[in-house]
């Protein structure tokens, strides 16, 4: 069968080109790892886990020390309070923010839980006696890496911000438990000073834990929780994503075979022989596909086994398997289709590996691959729908995350499956156009 | 003019036969007629430029022409290119092989193309390494092969199919003496054996040597016909078929 000898064609010519086999199988699988961990990292930085930060603590008071408890409590800080088991200097805090070794470093002043304690006071009593208190807040120095993102520093500031204020609470609460009782008691003397004085009041205290309780509860949930209960993490989001990348850098090996065939004049002779154009597309596409799958394999492999030794999550496949290959393999078909339309319009290799690696970075980009499309502006949200990345992701991210089947992800299906024949049918009129030489 | 063999079976045929390219503003081929006999070897000259491998191109079904009639092997070339794909061969003058793969894998490859049944695949691309002379080369990528190796596998991907109908274009081009006589040797024993060719070459010789009857064109157009000794002599001035090319169709490079 000639569409046999075809396919045995292209896999014997991809098993001979060591550069191609490791563009296809060794590349994307270190992309997958290293940008599934760069990007874990990253999710871990922007408030999934702690992010380590200098807390150094001059202050002679134990609020420092409460502070500390604070920042801990929130879970979004780990505190570091010393280098080799001495103690950090604030100016060495600042050089090491500075040098970039770490992000963040919050100095504690000396005379801060006296200045707290006096504020509070002041505040309490100022309150009381119905004035407005004019007062500048007590400054807390963060030091910041100028080059942090600015939502991992919101994070940061958040989970400090959250610390000072449970402080803040605190120390207002213990200052209104104590000045309230002395403040009524004034009050009863001097009303019934009149009346002799010498009244005392045995007002009841206020306990000290009351401004420290919560009244309400943020619950966070899933919105599948009676469904699914897994939430998408890092390698969910990061393992698809540069899977259909990889996936569709086949686009430079499969435009190659292409263009190879007509510089060489392989293609030509091919021509002159009783073989279809189709079946030698079919050939094409047939082999490469199966590559793609075999891709799609492996770096499912990397998320699953390899990618939880580094210590990030395990990928969770969700529960449906015949669309999850039947995502993966419209998929693969698009960018095979992709690969043959940019092999039969460049002119020569070099035209196609660029335009190629160019045009499926873009693509990547646009459909949510390297940024989420949520984060992007308005006008690229609109632009990430042309993204045959984008559909792809956003139909395995409806499988692994929000328990999809094949009717939920059906139009991705369909906009991938049309993709491809698009990339076809305009490929095979070019070829025609230009073999007629007409 | 109407080039016109004796009475015999005609294996190749054109009447007014026309080419032009899209967005030129002249034709490629113009007005060609030619008529081939079955079992001859039919060289075709020209310089550069002047409409030979449009000709091939369109004889072996790779362009449509624009106007005119070319029938090959019986059947027309506009509608029927399959059937004469089946029979025909083409060695043609770019080294058409897949580099990376041996001499056989390739060979393999072509042959189940050709739809050589599977049974006779190995014996057949072991008679024509055997003709061409790489038996014991058969497993060495045609990468790692000389200049006239290449050219010789090219030979053998042509005839494996044992077609009746050979285009040969510059089949020798740019290789070694042995290599050429090589190849001149077997085309003689393959047109022998009852294989009809079409052969362009910028060699005078080998034309010489080799073809029954030679048409010259130059600008899409055929300005000489008959055998390279009825047209040598023919020419007042030209003593062999080089002097008589150059006659024809002027000292001037065409590059």
């Amino acid at each position: 069968m000639i569409l046999l000898a075809n396919i045995k064609k292209e896999l014997l010519l991809l098993s001979r080109d060591r550069a191609g086999l490791l563009i296809l199988f060794v590349m994307p699988m270190l992309l997958v790892l290293v940008l599934s961990l760069i990007q874990d990292n990253l999710f871990r930085a922007t408030g999934e886990t702690a992010t380590r930060a200098l807390f150094v603590n001059l202050d002679q008071g134990d609020l420092g020390t409460e502070l500390k408890t604070q920042l801990n409590a929130t879970g979004a800080l780990e505190l570091v309070e010393q280098f080799s088991g001495r103690t950090i200097e604030p100016e060495q805090a600042r050089q090491t923010v500075f040098a970039g070794d770490y992000q963040f470093a919050i100095i504690v002043p000396a005379d801060f839980s006296a200045r707290l304690n006096s504020a509070a006071d002041e505040t309490v009593r100022a309150a009381l006696d119905q004035k407005n208190l004019e007062r500048a807040p007590e400054p807390l120095i963060l030091y910041f890496d100028p080059t942090v993102r600015g939502v991992y520093r919101t994070a940061v500031t958040n989970a400090l911000y959250r610390g000072l204020l449970g402080l803040e609470i605190a120390r207002k609460g213990e200052a209104l438990s104590r000045l309230l009782p002395e403040k009524v008691q004034e009050s009863v003397e001097r009303e019934m000073a009149a009346y002799g004085g010498g009244i005392a009041l045995d007002l009841p205290e206020l306990s000290s834990g009351w401004a420290r309780q919560s009244l309400l509860e943020l619950r966070e949930e899933s919105a599948y929780p009676e469904k699914y209960s897994t939430l998408p993490t890092s390698v969910q989001q990061n393992v698809p994503a540069w899977t259909l990348f990889g996936m569709f850098f086949i686009v430079i090996p499969l435009a190659g075979t292409l263009i190879r065939e007509r510089q060489e004049g392989t293609l030509t002779r091919l021509m002159t022989m009783p073989v279809s154009n189709s079946s030698l597309l079919l050939g094409k596409v047939i082999a490469y596909l199966s590559i793609c799958l075999v891709q799609f394999g492996l770096m499912l492999a990397v998320g699953r086994f390899i990618l939880p030794r580094f210590g990030t999550p395990v990928l969770e496949l969700g529960s449906a398997p015949v669309a999850l290959i039947v995502v993966a393999l419209v998929a693969a078909l698009a960018a095979c289709g992709y690969g043959i339309l940019v092999g039969t319009l460049a002119r020569s290799y070099e035209q196609a590996s660029t335009f190629g690696a160019v045009s499926i970075v873009i693509a990547a980009a646009l459909g949510g691959v390297m940024v989420p499309v949520y984060v992007m502006p308005k006008v690229m949200q609109g632009l990430s729908v042309v993204s045959p990345l984008g559909w792809g992701l956003d139909a395995f991210l409806d499988i692994f995350v929000r328990n999809g089947n094949l009717a939920s992800v059906f139009h991705r299906v369909a906009a991938l499956g049309g993709f491809f024949l698009a990339c076809i049918i305009v490929a095979s009129v070019v070829f025609r156009h230009r073999r007629r030489g007409t | 003019m109407v080039v016109t063999q004796a009475a015999t079976e005609k294996i190749l045929s054109t009447r007014d036969l026309v080419k032009v390219y899209a967005g030129s503003d002249r034709p490629a081929v113009d007005g060609l007629n030619l008529e081939i006999d079955r079992g001859s070897i039919f060289g075709l000259l020209g310089p550069n430029g002047a409409g030979k491998t449009t000709t091939i191109s369109i004889l072996c079904t790779l362009l449509q022409p624009t106007s005119g009639q070319a029938i090959v092997l019986g059947q027309d070339v506009r509608n029927q290119a399959d059937a004469i794909r089946r029979r025909i061969g083409v060695v043609p003058q770019d080294i058409a092989l897949y580099p990376s793969l041996t001499a056989r894998e390739n060979l393999r490859y072509f042959a189940r193309i050709l739809r050589i049944p599977r049974d006779r695949i190995e014996q057949r691309i072991d008679e024509c390494l055997e003709l061409v002379g790489l038996r014991d080369f058969s497993h060495k990528r045609v990468a790692d092969f000389s200049g006239g190796m290449k050219r010789r596998t090219n030979l053998a991907v042509g005839i494996l199919h044992e077609p009746e109908l050979l285009f040969l274009d510059e089949p020798t081009v740019g290789i070694d003496a042995q290599s050429r006589n090589l190849i001149l040797d077997r085309l003689g024993e393959l047109n022998r054996a009852g294989m009809s060719m079409l052969y362009t070459s910028h060699y005078m010789e080998e034309v010489r040597q080799l073809c029954h009857d030679v048409v010259i064109i130059d600008h899409g157009r055929a300005i000489a016909a008959g055998t390279p000794d009825e047209l040598v002599a023919g020419s007042a001035e030209a003593e062999n078929l080089e002097e008589l090319f150059l006659e024809l169709t002027g000292r001037e490079l065409r590059d």
